[in-house]
């Protein structure tokens, strides 16, 4: 099932923003539908969950408050090439976890500024490109304060003449001791046309900080495919199935929702 | 069931096997044996398609077919399973789903109906009690974070689940603590019938207690220069294979 089709299976046949979302764990997420600017605040200790779709090609400017020991979980996914700006925003002790799907030619900024003591921020996102198709993707995490985790991956897939471009900066102030930072890109490219772009930074004024980033850009797995193939797939197959595993990744999870965001890309991946 | 005559093949430009001859009957159990670099797991990879080899010269036959005309995915179908003596990674694919992939594409080629979802986990259970590998396991993604031990276990719990006319196992016993080495040579002895046959590359006669050869035989610089019964891997671990290669040292 696809996200369109899913969000009508949950009686959302026309979709609004403000529209309740009720997840199979019984636990409920806000909808938003094509948004062009909301700030939403996180209230102190409260939690939050959204969920964002964009099928239009429109600009959008989203930013997220986090008061101090507050929860946010927000999913993304693109489906048209929409231009969308989000900024985070969190204090003490908050907690936001993204997952962000990227299944068309959008242009996305994450920024994420950790102001307060031991927040932590999680970033998972996969973009595929096809056809002449060229996604923009970028991530900032700024941190700011002592204390505070972060953890981005990043996987990219382009096929035909596509190109995909990943830009990501972690930036860690003077003060923010203690610091741990985690930035991460993967990618492959099929075939000799497509193009992936990679450029993760630091930029580091704390002394005491664990910061680790890489970046790969592969072409898939030969001895992967030679054994899928000794166990009787197809070699089209073999290939389908890497590359589907390679961008599950992101969203492997036993959720209803996971599943569905991993339809999303696989159907995306069979039309490469 | 498995013919090679004269079997030629390099990497690159590098030759590897050098005529290799060899047959293997329904009901047999053979073993190759060799010091490192004598060509043992080239010709496992070969005998499976792995396209990093050249076959320069010689033939295969396998159940009466050419097998170096078909491809990889094709020769497996047909009844001839590769246990790894690396098993790959393939992150974002449960073990579940890549064996239910598997067995249904295998079903396919002998025009058989897919199995149903019971069937499968039934199955699933059933075969994975062979190698006692834990259930958790096949949900996880394939070969990811798993164990030396789990590998090798995983590898005999698809050759359970896939029932091949012929299993190559390729130094299946490498890595292996010893509770470990028992449960998976049981289990390879547990899926031996007197209609398939095993060929196992090893180092080590262990590996051999429990899986009982019919023939042992001596790979050296990419030939079969010596083949006996089970008593030559007993006296291969004692004496070494000084006595053997001698002969055929530059």
């Amino acid at each position: 099932m696809l996200f369109l089709e899913y969000l009508k299976s949950v009686g959302l046949e026309s979709p609004r923003s403000g529209d309740e979302i009720l997840l199979a764990d019984g636990s409920r997420a806000t909808l938003l539908y094509n948004p062009t600017a909301v700030t939403c605040g996180v209230a102190e200790q409260g939690e939050e969950s959204l969920v964002v779709v964009y099928d239009q090609e429109d600009e959008s400017a989203l930013t997220f408050d986090l008061m101090p020991y507050s929860k946010l979980s927000l999913v993304e996914v693109f489906l048209a090439g929409a231009k969308a700006r989000c900024r985070v925003l969190q204090q003490a002790g908050s907690v936001c976890d993204i997952t962000s799907i990227v299944v068309a030619d959008a242009e996305v900024d994450y920024t994420v500024d950790m102001n307060g003591r031991g927040a932590s921020n999680v970033l998972r996102s996969a973009f595929i490109v096809g056809g002449e198709e060229h996604s923009k993707l970028n991530v900032r995490v700024n941190h700011n304060s002592p204390d505070c985790t972060s953890d981005s991956l990043v996987k990219g897939v382009a096929g035909g003449k596509a190109t995909g471009e990943f830009c990501g900066m972690v930036y860690v102030a003077q003060d923010a001791q203690r610091t741990d930072a985690k930035q991460t890109s993967r990618n492959i490219e099929i075939g000799a046309d497509a193009k992936i772009i990679t450029k993760p930074q630091l930029e580091i004024y704390a002394d005491d900080v664990k910061c680790s980033h890489g970046a790969t850009v592969g072409q898939m797995d030969s001895e992967a495919i030679f054994y899928m193939r000794q166990r009787g797939l197809s070699e089209k197959q073999a290939r389908q199935v890497q590359i589907e595993g390679f961008v599950r990744e992101v969203v492997l999870s036993s959720d209803q929702l996971g599943e569905v965001l991993a339809e999303e890309l696989t159907h995306k991946l069979e039309i490469l | 069931m498995l013919s090679i005559k004269n079997l030629h093949a390099s990497i690159g430009e590098k030759p590897i096997l050098k005529g290799i001859n060899l047959e293997v009957k329904a009901g047999e159990v053979h073993a190759i044996m060799g010091p490192n670099g004598s060509g043992k797991s080239t010709l496992a990879s070969v005998l499976a398609g792995n396209e990093k080899f050249t076959v320069t010269d010689g033939s295969v036959e396998f159940l009466g077919q050419n097998l170096m005309e078909l491809s990889i995915e094709d020769r497996a179908r047909l009844g001839l399973f590769l246990g790894f003596q690396y098993p790959v990674e393939i992150p974002g694919v449960t073990m579940a789903n890549f064996m239910k992939m598997a067995v249904n594409e295998q079903r396919k080629f002998r025009g058989e109906e897919p199995l149903t979802a019971g069937q499968f986990l039934k199955l699933m259970k059933q075969k994975s009690a062979v190698v006692e590998l834990d259930s958790k396991l096949t949900s996880r993604a394939v070969n990811e974070g798993f164990s030396g031990g789990e590998k090798k276990k995983n590898e005999i719990f698809q050759m359970a689940m896939l029932e091949p006319k012929l299993a190559i196992l390729d130094e299946t016993d490498s890595g292996l603590d010893i509770d470990a080495l028992r449960i998976v040579a049981t289990g390879v002895t547990k899926l031996h019938t007197p209609e398939n046959a095993t060929v196992v590359i090893t180092h080590y006669q262990r590996l051999l207690d429990y899986i009982v050869p019919d023939f042992v035989h001596v790979l050296y610089k990419g030939q079969i220069i010596y083949s006996g019964d089970k008593s030559l891997a007993l006296k291969l671990e004692k004496e070494g294979y000084d006595w053997l290669i001698n002969d055929y040292k530059e």
